[in-house]
């Protein structure tokens, strides 16, 4: 069963596009990661989803209903995190998070009480007071007490240090396990990678794939950076694979695709004074495949 | 009930202050009403050495100004300015506050209709501007029947005090369709300052010239209060107008804040 159906959905601010025909599925039970660059769309999908903005054309099902027209009945097996939050600044936490469970019509303190404690949050601070990092976990929190069925969230590890992160990643998975559906929108592939089933890459207001990670993962990509002791000619790393190929003074730098073991043994090869493997960002990964593909 | 709640505590502290300025302007003025009411004569004569066309735009009329009732309508003209501003002020605030604080994320993504929204917000509003009145009339009446001089018109005390309430409805009303009509307001006070003001010197150019055209136009002037004191009376076209403009105003602030696309943060 699917719990997400877009179709055709298409957005347009005036002239400026949101996103165009954009369709996908995301299935009962699944982590959904959706994944593209700054402004490719990620967030009007999602803010149509949520009915805050209404689709130029096309439409979107949850739980098999309209999303605008039964947006309100949706909404109550729904949380939400935005990437940025921002809360009624006049409030303590406990307040805050009791005005949002009361909304819900279920006894949400023990699961408020749980949450909290897992996230290291303290309750009896006002909202003003917290670091970006305890907002975040306020909106955590927020968007998970009243055990939604599907959670959907844009961006939101922005701000969490990476043991947060960590914590947010298991709650994620444990509320997965008890049934929850998760859309989760990210620009970071790492992240999407360790945590989603499936992938919908959009770009450009586009949807450009939708994979599973499986597939995804084999096409890994590490960014190189060589510098090398003595100049050594580039054609050394002329092979199967590399991509982007670039010279500067002693350093060498291109974009591999392929087996690490091959790689790793023709810089062997050569005298080296440093070397930097990076994971490239999802731009570079959209450059060098991507749209060689289309 | 649970967005109301939470308005009404929001507003709690705006309220008090508004309602307490206004007292505080009606007793700072009305304390002068015993010495003044002495020598009023005298009073009148130097009020008539002002040009007719300053005494209209303030609102003097010299002949009650020795009545606690005149003297009471003087005051009420800021009384009114004051009081718009209040609800001009909660007007725009209501739905734009949530954009600006970026809040509505947090509000319309949680089971309610954008109808829904509104309502509360409106009822809060409302709850606070009927405290207001409630508190000022009361206080009003108070400080009236200790100053008092010769005895007065409970009702027609009564009938020019609500005219507050009306005014302020007509500002909240106006302040709510621009809240949504404006794509992002930065800052609610300019704007409210402004279009009150604006309101308020029309309202006097329009006692200058006696123009009837421009009492149309400009809300203050719409309940004359030296015709609810000779008449004990609204004007019938005026609380009609007032009445369309409230309706039509918040009837077009649900139909396009239902519609409206909340922009990401």
């Amino acid at each position: 069963m699917n719990v997400i159906e877009i179709k055709n959905l298409t957005k347009f601010y005036g002239k400026a596009r949101g996103i165009k025909d954009v369709s996908f599925n995301v299935e009962e039970g699944e982590i959904f990661g959706f994944i593209g660059p700054n402004g490719a769309g990620k967030s009007t999908t999602i803010r149509t989803l949520l009915s805050l903005i209404y689709p130029t054309s096309g439409s979107a099902t949850i739980f098999g209903k309209d999303c605008i027209k039964f947006s309100p009945e949706i909404k109550k097996e729904i949380g939400y995190l935005p990437s940025e939050v921002f809360y009624y600044d006049n409030m303590k936490v406990m307040d805050l998070l009791n005005y949002s469970a009361s909304f819900y019509k279920k006894d949400c303190t023990q699961r408020i009480q749980e949450l909290a404690k897992r996230l290291n949050l303290d309750l009896t601070k006002k909202i003003d007071d917290l670091s970006l990092g305890n907002k975040k976990k306020v909106g955590i929190v927020q968007g998970l007490l009243h055990s939604p069925k599907l959670i959907i969230l844009d961006e939101p590890t922005s701000g969490l240090d990476p043991l947060m992160q960590q914590i947010f990643f298991d709650l994620l998975e444990e509320e997965n396990k008890k049934g929850a559906t998760i859309l989760f929108s990210s620009h970071i592939l790492s992240e999407v990678q360790r945590l989603c089933d499936r992938v919908a890459i959009i770009k450009d207001g586009q949807i450009i794939k939708v994979e599973k990670i499986s597939t995804l993962q084999e096409n890994t990509y590490k960014k190189f950076k060589i510098q090398c002791a003595s100049k050594v000619d580039k054609k050394h790393f002329d092979m199967v694979g590399v991509n982007d190929l670039e010279e500067n003074d002693n350093v060498i730098s291109f974009i591999f695709k392929g087996d690490i073991n091959t790689i790793m043994k023709k810089i062997a090869e050569i005298e080296i004074t440093n070397l930097w493997v990076v994971e490239p960002d999802l731009e570079e990964i959209f450059m060098h495949y991507y749209e060689k593909e289309e | 009930m649970n967005m109301f709640l939470q308005e009404l505590k929001t507003y709690r502290k705006s309220t008090i202050i508004w309602t307490a300025s206004l007292i505080g302007i009606l007793i700072t003025v009305f304390a002068m009403f015993p010495s003044f009411a002495k020598e009023a004569e005298e009073f009148k004569k130097l009020l008539e050495g002002f040009p007719e066309v300053v005494r209209n735009a303030i609102g003097l009329q010299v002949d009650t100004m020795g009545s606690i009732l005149g003297y009471y309508s003087y005051i009420f003209t800021y009384v009114v300015l004051c009081g718009a501003i209040q609800a001009m002020n909660l007007g725009t605030s209501l739905l734009s506050r949530e954009v600006r604080e970026k809040t509505a994320d947090f509000l319309l993504t949680k089971p309610v209709t954008r109808i829904e929204v509104i309502t509360s917000k409106l009822l809060a509003a409302l709850t606070s501007l009927v405290i207001t009145n409630i508190v000022y009339l009361t206080s009003a009446y108070i400080v009236a029947t200790i100053i008092k001089t010769d005895d007065f018109s409970g009702k027609v005390f009564l009938m020019i005090s609500i005219t507050l309430f009306f005014i302020q409805l007509i500002f909240l009303a106006l302040g709510m369709v621009l809240s949504v009509l404006l794509k992002r307001i930065k800052s609610v006070l300019p704007l409210s300052l402004g279009t009150v003001f604006g309101f308020f010197i029309a309202g006097m150019l329009a006692s200058t010239t006696g123009d009837d055209k421009l009492r149309y136009l400009t809300p203050f002037k719409y309940f004359d209060t030296s015709y609810i004191m000779q008449n004990a009376a609204y004007e019938g076209t005026y609380i009609i107008i007032g009445l369309i403009f409230v309706l039509g105003a918040i009837s077009a602030t649900y139909y396009i804040y239902s519609k409206k696309d909340i922009q990401a943060l």
